[in-house]
């Protein structure tokens, strides 16, 4: 009862803070969330430099910069499938002065490990979910499939017999892959790498058969042909690749692959705080220098508030559980 | 001709003043952050990619670039110096380097480690020029057998690493194999010996065990005997290698050249099993193999050599295929990224600029290097006279600060004390850590190409003599295996008839 009422509150302070954005911007105030922020914010991004993760935090980051009046500094601690960073910052003070960047191997840590150092569900509030970008289904062209359904059809006859590579027991591309094999209800050997580059090298080399990757990563490949899309891993197809057919309309009825990047504050920060940065958030995600950008690493803007971004996180979670389960990966004994 | 128009339009780009401007800050930092232990190309790069959103993005690769490479030329002075691996590859140049420097020698070794350097430099950038995209297409055929058999031929050379107690090594090696199995397994993701600490779910990081065995280990185990300190520092003889140590030097050169080429081309390889491998290839051909580790200038020439062929060559798979060798080479991938140049073949045609400008700058870089390197080695040698009650906390600092940097977790320099106390134990014990750090490097990586290898094939381990690749490997260590142990053979059948 009481959790529906603050939730109810935080969805008429956001359409306040709504209007009042749309009213004044951009210069956007909120009474309680005058003075905030008076030092830098530091955005912790639990990954390491190089990645998606940075390219779609560090314009955010600079954007916020400059919206906010104060520096809004990128800290990149990567180790641990980014549980060390996610770790700092939870642990952090919730004054809105920490963030923490985060992405689809989130709603992992829950159904993967025991002891996690901090709870997903409950040791942050969620600000918003910036972006998402679909994952792709590719095959090295020597194997003679020209679509989903006739890779199918390829698993069915040899059983066991193909080989997709991936990045390791646990990742979101590895489970996105165990959906795969679940969905289609087929059986294929997957080969574990330590990281993209390396998997992608095995499959660009030909000795494996097919990879679930991020669009970014097998693009160059797919343009080149060294690579043949079978499908994208959106509900919608992908902007920079119009011409290949979702995954679910392929021929597997609701599947899903994508990865995500979202912004979370620890638990307990303020409500006006949550509802500022995610205003300014939302402002900057709707400029086109952003969408541009976003777009040229095949990610798009989707912008999802505290409210519904802490469902998605939710129903997320519940989800990954499920087929964890059904795949039975233990990563702990 | 067309290459040669290719590199003219190359070196028109590299020679513009902007560009010559960041090379140079390029390697300027390479060369310090490789002197100073710890501080690895990594760490540096990872925390100079933000900077490269406002710079060109040829100007920020050739940059990049220069950190990489440059780092591999000043990663040799600690470890000549003061027997501190200042790079992860320049771990074995500490062997014979230290030992050259205790004899007075600092000058001709760093010198030496400076031109094989240059020599390296010079080739590889040729190699990447004329041969790059048939080498990437070649690095294409290592599948998992082949990298394994690969990692089984240098594991069984490194038996000639041993000097002294053979036991002790193999315990070494062993040991290495260990700490290399700590971390999330990749194939089922159970992690193993991390005893609840998510720092470990990565595995260890070899800066930490280096820098704890080397750096911690040293400092307390001098501070332990000053006496012994005291007499090597008197005596810095010659700055320059003599024409003797040239003649030695240029067949190690030559060959640490072509192995680092080879290593470096191939994805997950790298400067370090490069340098190592060549020091054991050198050990096995010299005429008096017991001249090594007691100062031999080609244990220094070759594996100098060889490290930065490997990282010169590393940009082969990254610039051709957009596959990124190594940590380091993903980084680089990203500052492309960073400007919405998505790396792969296509960077060759639609990027000319960016391909040859960074090749020419290569050379351009490397130039530098040895001209800024070489008159150093007087600056370096005089380190040696500096007190130690300044030097040690500054390298403990310098160090502290390395590893700390590479992750911003302040766990791993606690682990790097903890190893500290271990490096003590083991040279009080009289084990070289040496053949523990070539066990902890290749052991993961025969681990998860076996598993893989097998995976694949179904358990068969045939699958290592039916691919021609892997067979060649496996037919040259079995032939490695009966050169090393004929000498025993004819010589306890020598003692029979004698």
């Amino acid at each position: 009862m009481k959790s529906m009422t603050s939730r109810k509150l935080r969805t008429l302070i956001t359409l306040t803070a709504l209007l009042a954005a749309l009213a004044v911007f951009p210069v956007s105030i909120f009474a309680a969330a005058d003075d905030y922020p008076n030092k830098p914010v530091r955005l912790i991004i639990p990954w390491p430099p190089g990645g998606s993760n940075d390219f779609v935090g560090r314009p955010i980051a600079a954007k916020l910069s400059e919206q906010l009046g104060k520096q809004v500094v990128v800290d990149n601690r990567g180790g641990a499938g980014g549980i060390i960073g996610t770790e700092a910052g939870a642990k952090a003070d919730p004054d809105g002065y920490t963030l923490t960047m985060t992405g689809a191997a989130y709603t992992l840590y829950a159904p993967l490990h025991d002891n996690l150092p901090f709870d997903p569900l409950k040791s942050f509030t969620p600000i918003a979910r910036l972006g998402s970008g679909p994952n792709v289904l590719v095959v090295h062209p020597s194997l003679p499939v020209k679509s989903v359904k006739e890779l199918i059809a390829q698993a069915k006859q040899k059983p066991g017999q193909l080989i997709f590579v991936s990045v390791g027991a646990g990742a979101s591309l590895h489970m996105g892959t165990e959906l795969f094999k679940i969905m289609a209800d087929i059986d294929f050997k997957i080969v574990q790498f330590k990281g993209g580059g390396p998997a992608m090298t095995d499959l660009l080399g030909g000795h494996s058969q097919a990879f679930i990757c991020s669009l970014i990563a097998a693009l160059p490949h797919i343009k080149s042909g060294k690579l043949r899309a079978l499908g994208t891993g959106g509900k919608m197809r992908s902007a920079v690749l119009p011409d290949v057919p979702t995954i679910e309309e392929a021929g597997v009825p609701g599947y899903e692959t994508s990865n995500w990047w979202g912004i979370l504050a620890p638990a307990g920060t303020p409500a006006p705080i949550v509802t500022k940065l995610n205003n300014e958030i939302k402002a900057i995600l709707a400029t086109d220098d952003v969408k541009k950008g976003f777009l040229k690493y095949g990610i798009e803007v989707d912008h999802l508030g505290p409210a519904e971004f802490g469902e998605f996180i939710e129903k997320e979670t519940a989800n990954w559980t499920r087929v964890v389960k059904k795949a039975n990966i233990r990563l702990e004994k | 001709m067309e290459l040669f128009n290719n590199l003219i339009f190359g070196f028109s780009v590299a020679f513009s003043l902007q560009n010559l401007l960041y090379c140079f800050i390029g390697v300027l930092v390479g060369t310090l952050i490789g002197v100073l232990p710890g501080i690895g190309p990594m760490a540096t790069i990872a925390m100079l990619l933000p900077i490269t959103y406002n710079i060109p993005p040829v100007a920020a690769l050739i940059m990049l670039a220069g950190i990489y490479y440059g780092a591999q030329y000043g990663g040799s002075t600690t470890s000549i110096l003061v027997n501190l691996p200042g790079e992860t590859a320049s771990v074995i140049t500490c062997i014979d380097g230290y030992q050259m420097a205790r004899q007075g020698r600092a000058g001709p070794a760093l010198a030496i480690a400076a031109i094989g350097s240059f020599f390296a430099g010079t080739v590889c950038t040729m190699i990447i020029a004329m041969f790059g995209p048939p080498l990437a297409e070649m690095a294409l055929k290592f599948g998992s057998p082949e990298y394994f058999s690969l990692m089984v031929m240098a594991l069984v050379t490194a038996a000639v690493l041993a000097h002294g107690d053979m036991l002790k090594s193999l315990a070494m090696v062993v040991l290495g194999l260990l700490l290399g199995i700590v971390g999330s397994d990749v194939d089922s993701g159970i992690k193993r010996f991390c005893f609840n600490f998510f720092e470990l779910t990565d595995g260890i990081g070899f800066v930490i065990i280096a820098i704890g065995v080397f750096a911690v280990g040293e400092i307390i185990s001098n501070l332990s005997d000053p006496e012994e300190r005291q007499v090597f520092t008197s005596k810095v003889g010659s700055l320059y290698p003599t024409l003797q140590d040239m003649k030695q030097s240029i067949a190690p050169i030559i060959r640490g050249t072509a192995i680092g080429a080879f290593f470096g081309t191939l994805p997950g390889t790298g400067p370090a099993i490069s340098s190592f491998s060549s020091y054991m290839v050198e050990k096995k051909a010299a005429r008096d193999p017991s001249r090594f580790g007691r100062g031999a200038i080609e244990g220094v020439a070759g594996p100098e050599s060889a490290n930065n062929a490997a990282a010169q060559c590393a940009f082969i798979p990254t610039l051709t295929l957009g596959i990124p060798g190594s940590g380091t080479m993903a980084l680089m991938l990203g500052a492309l990224m960073i400007h919405g140049i998505t790396p792969g073949p296509m960077v060759m045609v639609q990027q000319p600029d960016l391909f040859w400008g960074l090749i020419a700058s290569m050379w351009i870089g490397n130039l530098m290097l040895v001209v800024l390197n070489l008159p150093m080695v007087g600056v370096w040698v005089s380190v040696l006279k500096l007190p130690y009650r300044m030097l040690f906390p500054a390298i403990m600092v310098f160090s502290a600060i390395g590893i700390y940097s590479t992750n911003n977790v302040s766990f791993d320099v606690y682990l790097a004390a903890i190893f500290g106390v271990l490096g003590i134990a083991w040279r009080v014990l009289g084990c070289s850590p040496i053949p523990m750090l070539l066990g902890f490097v290749l052991g993961p990586i025969m681990e998860e190409n076996l598993r893989r290898a097998l995976q694949v094939s179904e358990g068969d381990p045939s699958v290592f003599l039916t691919r021609p690749i892997s067979l060649a490997f496996i037919i040259a260590t079995v032939l490695i295996l009966v050169v090393m142990v004929m000498p025993a053979v004819r010589k306890r059948r020598d003692d029979i008839v004698g």
